[in-house]
């Protein structure tokens, strides 16, 4: 008789076991079945196939393949589809966990250590995921004098603008999810939360540390705001338009960076220096301050704070390859999609099966984010490398490179762009 | 008899108008304005300060001009907010701000921003507003400022000039050179 369970028999094992299945079939179908179509009376449903989508066929695509993929597509096209995962918030999160992975390994193999091992077999691949449990699984400690209402709010808000910065960013061509007319002020508008949100945790932390590194990151990034607003000008002025997917959509032929090189140079060390990445990771030097304006967030506020961070990192990252590097164009190089599998259907020995709705993504989409991703990917390695190499910079020093040589560097920039309008070289008209 | 129904062509005005939108933002603002005045906390009062400036941004979008209610975020909320928040938090409010609490001094500022409000009402009300016909497409930022570099340009380079000075006045105001060689020793 074993200790954990001294009365365990089989068979009420197998009665507990189906109990359960017998409550859960029927409040299923008395609470579920039912609810989901109340809910889905009022959503706006698709057409599939010529005739609407009504509540009670809803559910048939579970048994009739051939309504499946209509569906689905159908579903492709929703807005909770496109924040929620595709160019949205599920893909930015899957780059920023891949990156935290890479972050970690890499830095490791550049000084010499192994990383994340024991986690998964697989050189420590799980390593992310059992983090994440720990983070979530540990208690949630507030300081005692501390500003509760903020400090509990800042980690959130700190996520929604991220998010909302992600947003802003497109992968495809159509595949965006807000297509404002004025994307780029509305990107500086975002950035501009991020100053107010860090100086208002640290203080209602009531620390010290926190408020040491929350100043210094209203310093740096209040000063390398500016640089970066005027180094994105010229790429609005060549272009005209403030929208992102306009913007990527000029560069067809070739990319800005060509062009205007100094404005690319200047928005990436900007950009470092708003993400609070070394050499200018002065808010949460670790080995000065702690952990700087993060010393006093535990579990899950840390990790909420964290997940905000790298949605950041890659936002930036790939606004930098909207802008300069000329964001989904690129050659072709994904195959188009066999033609007969439409007109004929897949033909396995004496089956047929006709599948509608192929192709679920077109040739176009599948090429533009393919060369999205790597472009940002490769953008993110080198906001990565200079972790392995620099040291931390002093803060006179961090200023005076913002105030003095970036903003110079950016009018520079902006006369070079205007230079190229204004001989007909570019831009409105111009000969390329 | 007149009054009656004058009164009731005002309610369905006002009820017409009520978008929930509208109506929303105006609570927001209206809200976080008194709520700023009236916080002890001085940082709660900016936060509200910002929802004020927030919902301004918010009617820019109502009106159509998405263009200044980016720029009323990047700038009052991104920049002008963190400036007061960034004072309000080293500063020892104690030995500014003397409290002064006096029922008619309440009433007085109370009545100064009612008649202040109905004269610019009246202004407003006056100027022609009410022609305006609402289901015009919007202006388009770009027709704004080529008017900006043509039709208007003297106020441009008066606005660029006081501009310039401000920061040039800020800089020679801000630099002092007996700290700044105490400090540094490199």
């Amino acid at each position: 008789m074993s200790v954990i369970a001294p009365k365990f028999k089989f068979s009420e094992f197998v009665k507990s076991i189906l109990d359960n299945l017998f409550w859960a079939i029927l409040l299923l179908s008395l609470i579920g079945i039912p609810l989901t179509q109340i809910i889905l009376f009022y959503i706006e449903m698709p057409v599939i196939n010529g005739e609407l989508l009504t509540p009670f066929l809803a559910l048939t695509w579970i048994a009739d393949p051939s309504r499946t993929l209509p569906i689905i597509k159908a579903f492709m096209t929703t807005d909770l589809f496109r924040i929620a995962a595709f160019p949205g918030f599920g893909f930015a999160a899957l780059l920023a966990a891949g990156t935290i992975f890479v972050e970690r390994k890499m830095l490791a193999k550049l000084q010499l250590r192994v990383g994340p091992f024991y986690c998964g077999k697989i050189e420590g691949i799980l390593q992310l995921m059992g983090d994440g449990l720990k983070l979530i699984s540990k208690e949630i400690i507030i300081p005692a004098k501390a500003d509760k209402p903020i400090f509990w709010a800042a980690p959130v808000i700190f996520v929604g603008a991220a998010a909302a910065f992600v947003a802003l960013i497109p992968v495809a061509p159509g595949w965006v999810v807000a297509d404002v007319d004025v994307g780029l002020l509305a990107v500086f508008a975002v950035i501009g939360f991020f100053p107010i949100i860090t100086i208002l945790s640290s203080w209602s932390a009531n620390s010290k540390f926190p408020f040491i590194g929350g100043i210094r990151a209203l310093h740096q990034m209040v000063s390398f705001e500016i640089p970066l607003i005027l180094s994105l000008l010229g790429v609005v002025i060549l272009t005209g338009t403030l929208n992102l997917s306009e913007i990527a959509a000029s560069q067809s032929s070739f990319p800005w960076i060509i062009f205007l090189p100094i404005g690319a140079i200047v928005f990436f060390i900007t950009m470092l220096a708003e993400l609070e990445r070394i050499p200018f990771d002065l808010p949460e030097a670790e080995s000065e301050i702690v952990a700087g304006w993060l010393t006093e967030f535990s579990g899950m506020m840390y990790g909420l704070v964290q997940l905000g961070t790298y949605l950041k990192l890659y936002a930036f990252a790939a606004l930098f390859v909207v802008l300069f590097l000329g964001g989904w164009n690129g050659p072709m190089i994904w195959p188009p999609f066999p033609e007969e599998i439409i007109t004929k259907g897949i033909e396995a020995g004496p089956i047929t099966v006709m599948i509608p709705g192929l192709p679920v993504f077109s040739q176009e989409m599948i090429n533009g984010v393919i060369w999205f991703v790597l472009k940002t990917v490769g953008v993110i390695f080198f906001i990565l490398l200079p972790r392995g190499v620099f040291p931390r910079i002093r803060i006179d020093m961090l200023l005076s490179l913002g105030w003095y040589k970036l903003i110079g560097l950016a009018f520079v920039n902006i006369f070079i762009a205007l230079g190229l309008l204004y001989a007909g070289v570019l831009g409105p008209g111009g000969i390329l | 008899m007149w009054l009656k129904t004058l009164k009731l062509k005002l309610l369905i005005e006002v009820l017409l108008m009520a978008d929930a939108i509208f109506l929303a933002l105006s609570v927001l603002t209206i809200g976080s304005a008194i709520a700023a005045l009236e916080l002890r906390s001085l940082i709660y009062g900016s936060i509200a300060l910002m929802g004020t400036l927030g919902g301004v941004a918010g009617f820019f979008l109502l009106l159509d001009s998405p263009f200044v209610a980016m720029f009323q975020l990047a700038v009052y909320v991104g920049s002008i907010a963190v400036l007061i928040l960034f004072t309000v938090m080293l500063v020892k409010r104690e030995l500014i701000f003397k409290k002064i609490e006096d029922k008619r001094r309440k009433f007085a500022g109370i009545a100064l921003m009612l008649v202040f409000m109905v004269g610019l009402g009246a202004v407003i009300m006056d100027s022609g507003i009410k022609s305006v016909t609402t289901d015009e497409p919007a202006v388009d930022f770009r027709d704004i400022g080529a008017d900006f570099l043509t039709y208007y340009w003297p106020a441009l380079i008066l606005m660029a000039l006081i501009l310039a000075g401000s920061v040039t006045g800020a800089l020679v105001l801000a630099r002092r050179e007996d700290v700044e060689s105490e400090q540094r020793t490199d």
